[in-house]
């Protein structure tokens, strides 16, 4: 194991590799490390009134009340059953529309303005304008997540066809391959790599906009658990709301990628 | 939700404040050869109605703006003033916030979010009630056949959590038989709601005087309000200050609180009655929205503005505080006599000569 | 004019009337649907009032301070946020001990949407402008550090060896190689940012105490039920946003000029 060409900045290595390893890992640690030390001494100090650093215990016991009650659980599924909903819903619109924008010219001539110009209108800036449009019932949240999920998904999926070999397109054709066929084992393959791409930002948005319409709007779910939390000024249960919805984010980000990974095994390296 | 000022309309009324100010100011002059240090500034928080960069202030604290007697009775012990406008949208979150970091010292707000700062462990003291409250109203689209509460069991109804017209929305239920659950809450903003109920998308909407508003658009109709309740239903909002700050600086703190009661006195006086109403109007609220809050009221215009610590006080805000525990919002019991702090208004009365002004007897005490 | 060549056709300009075909027809069907009661007038505002809402606004000023407020906002967020971002990421891409200790801090904030951490913010750090303008530069500190980190890394380790050889110094080094190398990615990442933090900054207005901003603006409008001031406000926040888009792509254009490949 080369001892010199892993330190950085100039810093000698340690003769023992395993420990310069272990050490390495360990590094990645420090700063989680460190920030909960500094909480814990801020809190134990009492530097800052309990109300706003949240004494680490005083955490752990809201999270086991949270659990206990089932209110964490039952939000989440909430808000995460709005997320499936409208994912479904706009992915499989928007995966339609784009093929068929990039298959058919007069399909594209009739829509693909409209397409850019509302493809371009924040979702989030629409929320007010929708609440007043379709209210604050569930469709409101479909809508909002459907919007934020069609376009990424609609585009990839356009750009994937779109830009499909050529010559693979002309050699199944040259074959007689029919359209629907054409589309399953030529198109739809070649467009997976953007279409997945398209997939994972999608998600992200809509997971933004999906937790601001709960904050602004809502009668159930996390963002909506989250707002009466700060205006009860229980910053503990806030928190935990945070950290919930950054791993929900990070968990669906991160099995997006395994399916892109496992889905592109068989791409050539050209790709 | 009641807004503030044009200075030209004010001219005459001003006038007459102008010459009781150094009768005033000599009273105020109190002995201050304490010791204390002064802090270096007041921060009042206040309802305040923004629009392109315009901030118009919240009923009494209007006033005081208006007429610079705190900023110069302040200035006088070298502490500044500076108010700290809050947008109506989320009165209460906002200056829970501000109290539980520290940045800010004085507000003028309602009772439920009080209650629910105490209970987070901020402490703050009442230190000037604002009158007998106001009224709160309960709105339904206009097209809506529903008389009363009981036709909207199960339905959608608009009630922004936390605010204090919650407590009073709880007894009006109370009185029918009926429990929050029976209906689908919506937690919107009154902006929201507003625009909620005009479009049909909520079946009620529970909150101040802005229904008029929604019954002027021909988009709602009032179907119950607090005119027609006990008088201790009406929602209210007093002066609150930080505990430490009443602790370190007792002083300043009863010259706020006179500077306070001074303002209730003029304004309780019926030939300003008028004067107020246009400061109230003068943001948001049309006059008309705010004379038809005013009117048709039980207790005489006078009697509206007390700032004393009645018994019926004391019991609003342990229904108050029942009502959180109950419902949930808040978990730690909050005492009602650590809250209050009459001895500043009684002070204050002394100094301005005040004392008897306004009723201490039993008819106040209530409707229960 | 021979007649070698196909004649003049309108096919060019009938497929542009197609493209305004559905824009029509939904145009249409609003105005329709704002001719109705006075709940569907609400919020199906006809579109002459949007824009006699348009002129009032600006007539009155208010246009010109709440967006006045919310682009300053936002051009100190993006400042901010950009310089921390290009420098955190540089840093992260080329110590490896850097890249330790800040990468984990780094991805346990990135998947929490930002308007989600306002209620964390205001109680921390009150709602007044720093707290707005923090929450710009975080918006358009994220892709900025990713875009900083992806584009150092991406520098040909020829060109770096190269530089070694020639005994470049340390300024030497970033000034001629790392930067020129990571431009693309840079460009790439500002422009990402700017439309991303002018709408974070637009809908945090919303959670915050409303002050001068596009989002007090819409606070108001939602107050007063102006469905008009609503519209006016998507539609502007929209423009400015593709207008942002187009001007930095324009200048990452000017500036990659030289560049022979992508």
């Amino acid at each position: 194991m080369p001892t010199h060409a892993l330190a950085s900045n100039g810093a000698r290595a340690l003769r023992l590799p395993g420990l310069a390893r272990l050490g390495g890992i360990a590094l990645w640690w420090a700063t989680p490390v460190a920030f909960v030390a500094l909480w814990w001494l801020a809190s134990a100090q009492r530097w800052f009134p309990p109300q706003l650093v949240v004494p680490p215990d005083r955490l752990a016991a809201t999270l086991r009340t949270l659990l206990d009650t089932g209110e964490l659980r039952d939000n989440l599924l909430i808000t995460l059953h709005r997320l499936a909903l409208g994912f479904a819903i706009g992915a499989t619109s928007g995966a339609a529309f784009g093929i068929l924008l990039a298959r058919s010219r007069l399909f594209a001539d009739y829509l693909r303005p409209t397409f850019d110009l509302l493809r371009q209108v924040p979702t989030l800036t629409l929320i007010p304008l929708l609440i007043l449009l379709i209210g604050v019932d569930e469709p409101l949240k479909l809508v909002v997540v459907g919007k934020a999920v069609f376009f990424p998904v609609a585009l990839a999926a356009y750009t994937g066809v779109h830009d499909a070999p050529r010559d693979l397109v002309e050699m199944a054709r040259h074959y007689g391959l029919g359209r629907f066929a054409l589309l399953c084992d030529v198109l739809l393959p070649a467009a997976l790599p953007p279409l997945l791409t398209g997939v994972r930002i999608a998600l992200a948005r809509a997971w933004l906009a999906l937790v601001a319409v709960e904050l602004l709007s809502a009668d159930s779910g996390i963002g909506q658990m989250m707002e009466l939390a700060r205006q009860m000024l229980r910053l503990d249960v806030v928190l935990i709301d945070v950290a919930v919805i950054g791993l929900i984010g990070f968990a669906i980000d991160r099995s997006i990628a395994l399916v892109q990974r496992y889905a592109l095994r068989w791409q050539t390296p050209a790709r | 939700m009641k807004h503030t000022l044009s200075l030209a309309s004010l001219r005459r009324p001003l006038r007459a404040l102008f010459a009781a100010l150094p009768f005033a100011a000599a009273s105020l002059a109190a002995p201050a050869a304490h010791a204390d240090d002064a802090p270096k500034v007041v921060r009042i928080a206040v309802v305040a109605y923004s629009s392109g960069g315009k901030t118009q202030y919240a009923g009494a604290s209007a006033l005081i703006d208006a007429d610079k007697s705190l900023e110069k009775a302040l200035a006088a012990r070298h502490v500044k003033l500076q108010w700290v406008p809050v947008s109506t949208a989320a009165v209460g979150t906002l200056v829970n916030e501000a109290f539980t970091n520290g940045s800010i010292d004085f507000a003028g707000y309602g009772d439920l979010p009080s209650v629910v700062v105490n209970a987070s462990g901020t402490h703050t003291r009442l230190i000037v009630p604002g009158g007998v409250g106001s009224n709160t109203y309960l709105v339904v689209p206009a097209g809506s056949t529903a008389k009363s509460i009981v036709d909207l069991k199960g339905k959608r109804i608009a009630l922004n959590r936390g605010r204090p017209w919650e407590v009073t929305f709880s007894k009006l239920l109370a009185q029918n038989g009926l429990k929050l659950s029976d209906f689908k809450i919506y937690n919107l903003d009154p902006q929201a709601g507003a625009a909620a109920v005009a479009a049909g998308r909520v079946d009620g909407f529970f909150t101040l005087s802005d229904a008029y508003s929604l019954v002027d658009k021909n988009v709602g109709k009032i179907i119950w309000s607090t005119k027609t309740a006990p008088e201790d239903w009406k929602m209210r909002a007093e002066l609150w200050a930080s505990d430490d700050f009443v602790r370190r600086y007792p002083d300043v703190t009863q010259l706020v609180a006179t500077t306070y009661v001074r303002a209730a006195h003029w304004i309780s006086q019926p030939q300003n009655r008028d004067a107020y109403v246009k400061i109230l109007s003068a943001s948001g609220q049309p006059e008309s929205v705010v004379r038809r809050e005013y009117a048709d009221e039980a207790t005489p215009w006078k009697e509206q503005w007390t700032p004393l610590f009645t018994p019926a006080l004391t019991g609003h805000y342990r229904d108050v505080v029942a009502y959180s525990r109950q419902a949930g919002l808040t978990s730690t019991p909050v005492d009602v006599n650590t809250l209050l702090a009459p001895t500043f208004v009684s002070t204050a009365l002394k100094q301005l000569g005040l004392d008897g002004y306004w009723r201490t007897d039993a008819a106040r005490v209530a409707s229960r | 004019m021979t007649l070698a060549k196909p004649p003049f056709s309108f096919a060019p300009m009938r497929r542009r009337a197609r493209g305004l075909v559905v824009p029509a027809v939904l145009v249409a069907a609003w105005q329709y649907a704002s001719s109705g009661d006075a709940a569907h007038q609400y919020a199906f505002v006809p579109l002459q009032q949007v824009g006699a809402a348009l002129v009032e606004l600006a007539r009155s000023g208010e246009l010109a301070t709440d967006l006045g407020a919310s682009l300053r906002r936002t051009t100190l967020g993006l400042a901010a946020g950009i310089v921390f971002g290009l420098v955190f990421g540089a840093a992260m891409a080329r110590s490896t001990l850097a890249r330790k200790l800040g990468e984990p801090a780094f991805q346990a904030l990135r998947y929490v949407p930002l308007l989600g951490l306002i209620p964390l913010l205001s109680l921390w750090a009150g709602t007044g402008e720093f707290a707005k303008v923090f929450i710009i530069a975080l918006a358009a500190f994220y892709p900025m550090t990713t875009a900083s980190f992806d584009g150092l890394r991406r520098v040909d380790p020829r060109y770096v060896e190269l530089a070694q050889s020639y005994r470049l110094t340390r300024a030497g080094l970033w000034r001629d190689v790392l930067i020129p190398g990571a431009l693309p990615d840079l460009f790439a990442g500002v422009l990402q940012a700017v439309p991303f933090a002018w709408i974070t900054a637009t809908s945090s207005e919303l959670l915050f105490n409303a002050g001068a901003g596009v989002g007090g603006l819409m606070q108001n409008a939602q107050a007063g039920a102006r469905a008009d001031v609503l519209l006016v406000c998507v539609l502007g926040v929209t423009a400015l946003a593709v207008g942002m888009s187009a001007l930095c792509e324009r200048i990452a254009q000017r500036a990659l000029r030289w560049r022979d490949h992508a």
